[in-house]
């Protein structure tokens, strides 16, 4: 998929368009000017949320009524017109002019993003690491997320139904038979969710290309919480087991301690763990190469690219990285990229689009015409 | 922004109390109340009134009625051996609507929810197991919600009924996950019905 066009207007900082070509599109600009917002909104087109806030409204211009944004997406021989129009709490979406819910219009434009904050799935948390596999599980099966909130409502419910014992131990009545029946829909939906992120990341090894930026190996692991403590293959039966032996252990921490809620994914170079043993060039070298593995199972699934987001560029990436990254990207994906650094731009002159941003306006081929 | 008339403030306070109801829709709908004519309001108020007099719950099946007991459990033509089990009235409805379904039915009024407080004792559960011990019921339907609250409370019951020997069957076939019974079209109901399983 290619987006062609985008129009903007009353949104954040920004207006008139920005236009796209396939393959490698360059936004150049100061801080402050809007880069990011592009690709903000390119982002929102494609999955209805932002990657900068929850709360769409925010985007709406300061003092401003309403945002609308449009898009003009090639895909194959069709041409698709994707529109948001945010006012208030308020979302309306309309593709070709046709107003549409939120299922129908995922999907037309996908994108991946690479941004500084991106980097927490290398060093940060192990709940980073699970929502990128959730991502890109549901990049390729948007049915996965009616799992996700089943299994999210699940452990809400039995931690609220664990929180009635009380401090001395007293259970309210009934109390065991409850907790069984929650326990079910932990083994179920666990169940689901286990598999469906372990087969996502056995695909992510299948296609990653491991050594694309210098000589360590990247590999990638899924690390169930349950390991070490029974058979994995056979998980519905391990995760009931667990929970029968941990039973008066979650009481008495009044919350759920076993299920695919505190699993993990290693990062491994050459066997290690980036996060512990890397250099910071080499956790960036290792995620880029998992966000280039999502790009080509994505493409693998639906027979087309998704669009790939660059914020920020050069303030993450080394030169060397950025060209081996673009020259292995060009031809395949589209790429819109920002950069603050107007000779990395020029260096682009010819094989890229260049879009100067000033004050959140898109100025076209400025330096090209050089 | 100048005050309503008191009135008419009033109205609006009372309508914004209506689930679904906003600040806007409260203003619209008592200006649209103030130009009908005095009959018009008269007949909404009688009908109000009607309704809260008139409409109470069956005491065996916990249903809407205007009779206790209601028409379903005195209904003679209806099946005694089958009894479906659901989570509000108008779950009820939305069963009765596919046409197939001749058998009698309890009212849960709720499900399970620690989240929301919600425990069995909330719910018409006892009185359940209590109208089981006279009835001749050879087969007992959940058509609670397909959400987790709805399984959890289908699988609740499904295991106080087990110990007393009557078949268990839990709706499932083709109902969108995490929706509400009342939305699911006339031809899902009746799949749903039709190849329930047992539990
Ligand atoms: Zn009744």
């Amino acid at each position: 998929m290619n987006l062609a066009l985008l129009e903007a207007s009353g949104f954040r900082n920004l207006s008139g368009s920005l236009s796209g070509q396939p393959g490698l599109n360059f936004l150049w600009g100061q801080n402050g000017q809007g880069k990011t917002s592009w690709l903000e909104a390119i982002a929102i087109l494609g999955s209805t949320k932002s990657f900068r806030t929850h709360h769409l409204s925010e985007t709406v211009t300061f003092g401003g009524q309403a945002a609308h944004l449009t898009a003009e997406v090639h895909r194959r021989s069709r041409v698709e017109k994707l529109e948001i129009h945010l006012e208030g709490s308020q979302k309306h979406l309309f593709i070709n002019s046709k107003r549409v819910s939120v299922g129908d219009f995922l999907g037309h434009l996908d994108s991946f993003l690479y941004s500084r904050e991106e980097m927490a799935i290398v060093r940060g948390e192990p709940g980073e690491r699970r929502r990128f596999m959730d991502r890109g599980v549901l990049s390729l099966k948007p049915g996965y997320v009616q799992i996700l909130a089943d299994y999210n409502r699940t452990l809400k419910q039995k931690n609220a139904l664990l929180k009635t014992v009380g401090e001395d131990g007293t259970r309210p009545p009934q109390f065991n038979d409850l907790l069984d029946v929650w326990n079910v829909q932990m083994v179920e939906h666990g169940t689901a969710i286990h598999r469906a992120r372990t087969e996502y990341v056995n695909q992510l090894n299948q296609v990653l290309d491991a050594r694309l930026f210098g000589n360590e190996t990247v590999t990638v692991r899924y690390q169930s919480s349950l390991e070490g403590r029974g058979d994995l293959a056979n998980y519905a039966k391990l995760i009931t087991e667990r929970l029968q032996v941990r039973r008066e252990a979650e009481i008495a921490a009044g919350h759920a301690l076993i299920g695919p809620h505190r699993d993990d994914l290693e990062i491994l170079a050459d066997g290690k763990d980036v996060a512990k043993f890397g250099s910071s060039g080499q956790q960036r070298s290792a995620l880029l190469v998992l966000e280039l593995a999502q790009l080509n199972l994505y493409h693998r699934h639906f027979d087309e690219y998704p669009l790939f987001l660059l914020d920020d560029i050069d303030a993450e990436l080394d030169r060397d990285r950025i060209r081996t990254l673009l020259d292995h990207l060009e031809g395949q994906v589209q790429v819109f990229v920002t950069t603050s650094k107007k000779t990395l731009a020029e260096e682009y002159t010819g094989r890229a689009a260049l879009s100067q941003i000033v004050s959140g306006q898109a100025l076209t081929a400025v330096l090209i015409e050089n | 922004m100048s005050e309503f008339a008191e009135p008419i403030a009033k109205l609006i306070d009372e309508f914004k109390r209506l689930p679904g109801i906003g600040h806007k829709s409260a203003q619209r709908l008592a200006f649209h109340i103030l130009r009908t004519t005095s009959e018009d309001v008269e007949r909404l108020a009688a009908a109000l009134r009607d309704v809260k007099e008139r409409i109470t719950f069956c005491s065996t099946c916990h249903n809407m009625t205007d009779v206790d007991p209601c028409r379903y459990c005195t209904n003679p033509n209806r099946d005694q051996k089958l009894l479906c089990v659901v989570e509000e009235a108008h779950n009820l409805l939305a069963v009765e609507r596919t046409g197939e379904y001749r058998g009698l039915y309890h009212v849960l009024h709720g499900a399970l929810s620690p989240m929301r407080g919600i425990g069995p004792d909330d719910l018409k559960i006892r009185s359940l197991l209590e109208r089981l011990r006279t009835l001749e019921v050879e087969e007992i339907i959940l058509a609670t919600n397909p959400t987790t609250e709805g399984e959890a409370t289908a699988n609740y019951v499904g295991r106080l009924l087990k110990p007393l020997g009557i078949k268990v069957t839990r709706i499932a076939m083709g109902l969108p996950v995490g929706s509400d019974l009342e939305y699911a079209d006339e031809v899902t109901m009746h799949k749903a019905m039709t190849y329930r399983h047992e539990i």
